[in-house]
């Protein structure tokens, strides 16, 4: 962003009002439409902290059914709602180009995990009353996070 | 009871306005994402509402002006033109998003389809607004949607170290755009412009007249006061329980989430609940803010307090609002983004709202004994100044940090 502006200032001598808000909105156009090209180390990061905090939610929300906590609806549409999350994160990272092998490695654990989140969260849609399948769904997604969070520090 | 009831205008301005659906999201992420050293912003917003929300309602019982008339008066055609085109624009976009927020919060009780439940919002709205004097419409919305002070309950259970808390009303430089983007965000969310066009024409709604200069106090200072409050009830909450975790909510859901964990399936409920009314208040407060302002521009018969059915042209731009709103929500966009859009571009718009109530309130002529004293205009120039700078920095912080992520 501060490239673009930059960018901008030295071409025009400086920055004209006009200017200034084409250019923050092409910067706003670019950032929502993620820029295209080859995945860079961040965005790979971003979208598997995503993961991670999912599945982090995820466990939470097991372990309120685990403990009765919890109503069953309720566990029902949220974990629907964090299944998406990670199906939506899971079809960009598989969408996405990898240039660098690492990087590659590093994407499909990601899409590895986004899948086994998955699981882990859609049986506790088929079973929200479940407390002992709540259980094992909640250290599964506790693991998954911990995984998660050692793969984007690894980036 | 009397003095408590009549405080609503005040609490459903601010429940609508602070803890609407994208503001409820937005401050969890806030405590999820920066923790204690952002509660500092809340107090700076809320307070600057309450100088202007205070000096509006006094400019309405003195000169039974609503803000949407002290605009055209102050700016000409052009200038209030282009002031109505922006806000409506942000208003029924935040519309759309309240209507969505409602089918979300509605579908966490039964589970049948989001979609489904923004239709049921819609009649629900629409049948509150006609049916239920304006009177009735507040309390309802706003004394339910108080439900939330679960929240601060929550905070003050999941025991937080109070020197950070107490740390975290402090300012401090920090060097992270991240930071700044949330501080910017919360002050914005306070001083969300259809709050206070919601608000000035409430007071016409319920007759204010010089007599009621403490009423308006009162709905300023505690009405405003609780939504304040609340905010930082689930900044706070969302740092204890979120944080650790390395949870970042993404949507209403994982709000609710926050109560469950010191309160149990109680907490779960109060927070839907809380969550339902307040988004129901602030659908409420957007709808009518688009129709008022719409009216008061171009000078129409406008009000609850008439029978709707006797303002055509007032009830119509009413109802087109709500079904512009449902058609936005229809298309499945995703209301936290679009609030949070919303509230971060409706930030440049700010100056021009409050400016002009900032001009009459210090005007000897139109106001009298009821002038602005040195405190209101020292604090209403203050925040003039604060929210100009914020309508500059808004936009840039957004791009800047990827919106806050």
């Amino acid at each position: 962003m501060a490239g673009v502006l930059g960018a901008a200032a030295k071409n025009s001598g400086f920055m004209t009002r006009r200017g200034t808000v084409i250019a923050l909105f092409a910067c706003a156009g670019a950032s929502l439409a993620g820029c295209g090209g080859p995945i860079t180390p961040d965005e790979l990061a971003r979208s598997i902290e995503t993961l991670e905090s999912t599945a982090a939610e995820g466990s939470l929300l097991a372990k309120n059914v685990a403990d009765d906590h919890s109503k069953a609806t309720f566990v029902r549409v949220h974990s629907r709602d964090l299944a998406d999350e990670v199906q939506h994160e899971a079809e960009k990272l598989t969408d996405a180009e990898a240039d660098r092998a690492d990087l590659a490695a590093a994407k499909s654990d990601a899409i590895d995990l986004a899948d086994r989140i998955g699981t882990a969260l859609g049986q506790m849609q088929t079973a929200p009353g479940s407390e002992s399948d709540a259980r094992t769904a909640e250290q599964a997604l506790s693991r998954l996070s911990e995984g998660a969070k050692k793969l984007a520090e690894g980036l | 009871m009397k003095a408590v009831l009549s405080i609503a205008l005040g609490v459903i301005a601010a429940i609508g306005g602070f803890v609407d659906i994208g503001d409820l999201v937005f401050n969890a992420q806030a405590g999820s994402s920066v923790g204690a050293p952002a509660l500092w912003a809340v107090p700076v917003g809320v307070v600057g509402i309450m100088v202007f929300a205070e000096m509006s309602g006094r400019i309405v019982a003195v000169s039974k002006k609503p803000n949407f008339v002290l605009v055209k008066e102050r700016y000409g055609t052009r200038l209030s033109t282009f002031t109505l085109a922006a806000s409506l624009l942000l208003t029924v976009l935040t519309l759309g998003a309240e209507l969505g927020g409602l089918g979300f919060a509605l579908n966490y009780f039964f589970d049948v389809s989001v979609n489904f439940f923004v239709l049921v919002a819609l009649f629900a709205v629409a049948a509150a607004i006609y049916f239920l004097p304006f009177a009735g419409i507040e309390r309802v919305f706003g004394y339910l949607g108080l439900a939330l002070l679960v929240y601060i309950a929550a905070s003050l259970k999941l025991d937080p170290d109070w020197g950070e808390i107490g740390r975290g009303f402090v300012p401090e430089a920090h060097s992270a755009a991240v930071y700044w983007y949330f501080v910017v965000g919360l002050i914005a969310a306070a001083l969300m412009p259809y709050e206070i066009y919601f608000y000035s024409s409430g007071a016409v709604e319920e007759a204010w007249d010089p007599s009621d200069m403490t009423v308006n106090r009162a709905n300023a200072f505690v009405g405003f006061g609780l939504g304040g409050l609340i905010s930082v009830g689930i900044l706070v909450a969302s740092a204890q329980v979120f944080k650790p975790a390395g949870i970042s909510p993404t949507s209403v859901g994982s709000v609710a989430l926050i109560a469950q964990q010191p309160y149990a399936e109680l907490g779960l409920i109060l927070a839907l609940i809380g969550i339902l009314f307040a988004v129901g208040g602030a659908t409420v407060d957007t709808a009518f803010s688009a129709a008022y302002n719409l009216a008061q521009h171009q000078g129409w018969r406008w009000g609850k307090r008439f029978r709707l059915l006797n303002e055509p042209r007032f009830t119509i731009s009413l109802v087109g609002f709500l079904l512009a709103g449902f058609a936005i929500a229809q298309t499945g966009v995703d209301p936290i983004e679009l609030t949070e859009y919303a509230v971060i571009f409706s930030i440049p718009v700010l100056p021009l709202t409050y400016l002009p109530i900032l001009l009459v309130g210090n005007d000897r002529d139109v106001m009298g004994e009821y002038v602005n004293g040195p405190l209101a205009r020292v604090m209403g120039w203050l925040y003039f100044a604060l929210i100009s700078v914020l309508a500059v920095a808004a936009p840039v912080l957004f791009v800047w940090t990827n919106g806050g992520g």
